[in-house]
């Protein structure tokens, strides 16, 4: 078995993350969390995850709706890949690493580097959350002096809210 | 401008010498009660000995920036999460805080409670003390405040008036650095001198505190009889913000930036990192370091620090204060520790209302009046929580940029609390832990990823608003510090035991808070979910409501100033009535706390105290003499 290459990792991540392939790389984190990944779930799991990945873009061949619907399909509602998948999205988002939860370990094993950790001081700044809210990590890369004041840089496309 | 930090002043002391000097000023605790008087002192010509309980080491940048590191790299981000926990100078961590059964006290941490109401009230132990920590509103007392039972039949009256404390209100805004205008913090009786203007100009609103602002500016309120209209105003904030140049009749301000060994930029204004609670990342905001600085600085002060005050030692026939015994401890993690003698001709206790009267009660002094620990205060937080209709980009700017103020006095007070209310530019971080667990619901729950998470975030989380309603507290004697000798710390100490219940007069303010805010919310078009849990640690009911009660981190009242003997324990200058050279400062001495954040109270009564201690010196200037036979100043000791 060939090792999970970042090329893919990253893929995945796109799509599981809706932000670029530059601003994932950009983070310098991409390498850090593969890692991190592989050293909590071991890499047949990272493997697999990356397969259904895959498959799930060849399946839907372009059409989004039916993206999603193999996403679910074939990752969110599986057993093994689901927390998996979404321990990558939090990864990325928070920049910590959620322990799984103790159902999956019974079934498919501890792996020393399961325990929720942060990956490094940086990850914790890199947090894909505090981009998506508009908003500057609490305690680093500070937005400037009365920046507060001013309204949020968040994407247009999100102020209009699908909460009304 | 950044301060430099004297090299090697943490260590330049040798414990066992100064253990032979009579000092002017013996002062507990490296806080900013303690380092301003330390300061003003030393400044005077006196020498000073600082006994500090947390690590040294910690004022210079590499101090500073290891406790950056350990916030970035814990998992927990709570309020104590940058400062190492120490196990010879423990402190309380809010999320040690468990709900209390009745009869059965929580010992599991540092802050024995015996309840009935559990609070996550905290205060930290490092060189600096818990400013190193707050998040640095600054706002003076109302003048009612200091009259409450006159006015109102409630508290208690200070032997002290707003008039008498303003000019030392003026140089603790100095000290400082505080960023404000007066006209937006003159009301409800609060007064300035003519030409006053504060240190640096005000800091903006944010974009919420605006948004709020919008529907809210006008909003009429009638509480016993009276009419108010509310108004979304800045708070007085200890950060660095932009000079004010009429500042000291024209000569302007130069704000302190940071403590460091060698020339940094950070320092400077406030970046806007919305971390001000637990750290400052760069110093922005005033912590007590930079004053501590300034008195190391003099050459006149010596600083002993993991030295943990362990008894007060008193002349039963004077009942003057001889000297404070004190255990210094080799490293943070070790049981082994020294016990050292300290003596001056005044002694100061400056570790905060919990532990002055912890180390005054552990040291057998309980005081005439019997009053020693009685009267804790602290503010009692309601929270409410909701959705705005528009993105109002929560997550921005300081923790906490306005407020309302408006019901902080009045004529309603003789039958319910006043409060402030913030803002919280932290959205629901404070109620609900936001914005990590919204993220954790909307994958975990919501089943969201890509765009949907996306559009998820910017729905819930920066739509937030939560108003934190800071609600006073009056003196009651059953609520008190106490100590017991089963209940040690490791290196022997006794620990603080807190007993502690809301009064009703506070439940009132509490009740009309919740409804008050539920007509903001309406006002604003904003979705309530607010939502309090029987099962939280601070959950208290009242006429069959009931209400999720934080604590304040406001320590105050177990050592009530006043002008009689017999209901306080320390007069006007903080000085003990019953040891003439011993002076208890800080938030112990508050006989009521109103609804202002204590800490520019606190840096004012020790500007003043500090200049009874000059006086006091001079009056008794005669030679003392020293015992030099005898037994030897300390002996080593295994810990237990
Ligand atoms: C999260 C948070 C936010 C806050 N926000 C605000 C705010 O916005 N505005 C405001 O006004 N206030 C605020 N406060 C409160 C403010 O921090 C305190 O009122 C203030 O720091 C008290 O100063 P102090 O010098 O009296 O005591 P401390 O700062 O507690 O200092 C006491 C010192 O004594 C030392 N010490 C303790 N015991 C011993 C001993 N036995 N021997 C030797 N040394 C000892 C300690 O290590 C410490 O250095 C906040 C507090 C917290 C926790
Ligand atoms: S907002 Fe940031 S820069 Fe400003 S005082 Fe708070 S932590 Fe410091």
């Amino acid at each position: 078995m060939t090792a999970p290459s970042l090329d893919d990792f990253v893929a995945l991540s796109v799509d599981l993350t809706a932000f670029g392939e530059t601003d994932l790389l950009g983070t310098g984190l991409g390498s850090p969390y593969l890692a991190k990944l592989r050293g909590a779930c071991g890499d047949a799991v990272v493997t697999a995850l990356f397969a259904a990945h895959q498959a799930a873009r060849a399946e839907s061949a372009g059409d989004p709706d039916g993206f999603d619907r193999a996403l679910r399909y074939r990752i969110f509602s599986d057993d093994c890949l689901g927390p998996v998948a979404r321990n990558v999205i939090k990864l990325w988002y928070a920049g910590t690493w959620y322990g799984l939860p103790p159902e999956w370990t019974d079934s498919y094993g501890a792996q020393s580097a399961a325990q929720t950790s942060t990956v490094t001081a940086a990850s914790y700044q890199e947090g894909l959350l505090w981009r998506a809210i508009g908003a500057n990590p609490p305690g680093a890369k500070a937005p400037g002096f009365g920046s507060w004041a001013e309204p949020p840089r968040i994407d247009d496309r999100y102020l209009k809210g699908a909460r009304r | 401008m950044f301060v430099k930090f004297p090299q090697g002043a943490t260590e330049r002391t040798d414990k066992d010498a100064a253990a032979e000097v009579l000092y002017d000023v013996v002062i507990v605790g490296a806080g900013i009660a303690g380092s301003i008087i330390a300061a003003q002192l030393s400044e005077a010509g006196k020498r000073v000995l600082i006994l500090e309980a947390g690590p040294a080491e910690d004022l210079t940048l590499r101090g500073y920036e290891s406790y950056l590191d350990r916030f970035y790299s814990s998992t927990s981000k709570d309020n104590q999460a940058p400062y190492p926990a120490s196990l010879a100078a423990p402190m309380p961590r809010g999320t040690d805080t468990r709900r209390i059964a009745p009869g059965a006290p929580d010992t599991s941490a540092y802050l024995v409670q015996s309840g009935p109401l559990a609070s996550d009230t905290t205060y930290t132990r490092v060189l600096g003390g818990t400013t190193m920590h707050w998040e640095g509103k600054t706002p003076r007392m109302l003048p009612d405040d200091f009259r409450m039972r006159t006015l109102y039949g409630e508290g208690v009256d200070w032997p002290l008036s707003y008039e008498d404390l303003a000019p030392y209100y003026a140089e603790a805004e100095r000290v400082i650095g505080v960023s404000a205008d007066v006209e937006d913090q003159s009301f409800l009786g609060i007064t300035f001198d003519e030409r006053y203007v504060y240190p640096m100009k005000g800091l903006p609103l944010s974009y919420l505190d605006r948004m709020v602002a919008k529907d809210v500016d006008g909003m009429p309120v009638e509480l016993d009889g009276e009419q108010t209209r509310l108004r979304v105003r800045p708070f007085p904030q200890g950060r660095n913000g932009i000079p004010n140049p009429a500042y000291d009749g024209g000569n302007g301000f130069v704000p302190q930036g940071a403590v460091s060994t060698y020339q940094v930029e950070v320092g400077e204004r406030c970046q806007g990192n919305n971390n001000c609670v637990p750290i400052c990342p760069v110093q922005a905001k005033y912590h007590a370091g930079k004053t501590l600085t300034v008195a190391l600085e003099s050459g006149r002060v010596d600083l002993i620090a993991q030295a943990v005050a362990y008894r007060v030692h008193v002349d039963p026939e004077t009942g003057r204060v001889q000297e404070i015994e004190y255990r210094r401890y080799k490293r943070p993690d070790s049981k082994a520790f020294t016990t050292v003698r300290a003596r001056g001709r005044l002694y100061v206790l400056a570790t905060n209302a919990v532990e002055n009267p912890r180390l005054m009660l552990a040291s057998g002094l309980r005081g005439s009046s019997g009053l020693m620990g009685r009267n804790f205060m602290d503010h009692a937080y309601l929270l409410t929580w909701g959705l705005l209709p528009e993105v109002a980009g929560t997550f921005r700017g300081t923790n906490c940029t306005g407020g309302i103020s408006d019901l902080r006095g009045g004529r309603f007070r003789r039958n319910q609390a006043a409060f402030a209310v913030d803002i919280h530019n932290d959205g629901w971080g404070w109620s609900r832990g936001a914005p990590m667990t919204d993220l954790l619901d909307l994958v975990d729950n919501g089943g969201r990823y890509g765009e949907s998470l996306r559009q998820g975030l910017v729905d819930r989380v920066s739509h937030q608003l939560l108003l934190a309603f800071m609600v006073e507290v009056p003196a009651s004697p059953s609520n008190r510090i106490t100590v017991d000798p089963s209940y040690t710390d490791r290196l022997g100490n006794m620990r603080p035991i807190l007993t502690y219940a809301i009064p009703d007069y506070t439940m009132r303010g509490v009740a009309y808070a919740r409804q008050l805010s539920k007509r903001i919310f309406a006002r604003l078009g904003a979705e309530d979910h607010t939502d309090y849990d029987p099962n939280f640690w601070g959950y208290a009911t009242y006429e069959g409501q009931g209400y999720e009660i934080r604590g304040g981190n406001h320590l105050a009242g177990t050592h009530m100033m006043g002008s009689d003997p017999s209901t306080s324990v320390v007069d006007a200058d903080q000085r003990s009535w019953d040891h003439q050279n011993l002076f208890l400062v800080g938030g112990g001495s508050f006989p009521t706390v109103g609804t202002s954040n204590i800490t520019l109270t606190i840096a004012a009564l020790c500007r003043r105290s500090a200049r009874a201690m000059l006086t006091q010196l001079d009056r008794e200037q005669a030679p003392v003499q020293l015992a030099t036979a005898g037994a030897p100043s300390h002996r080593e000791e295994a810990g237990r």
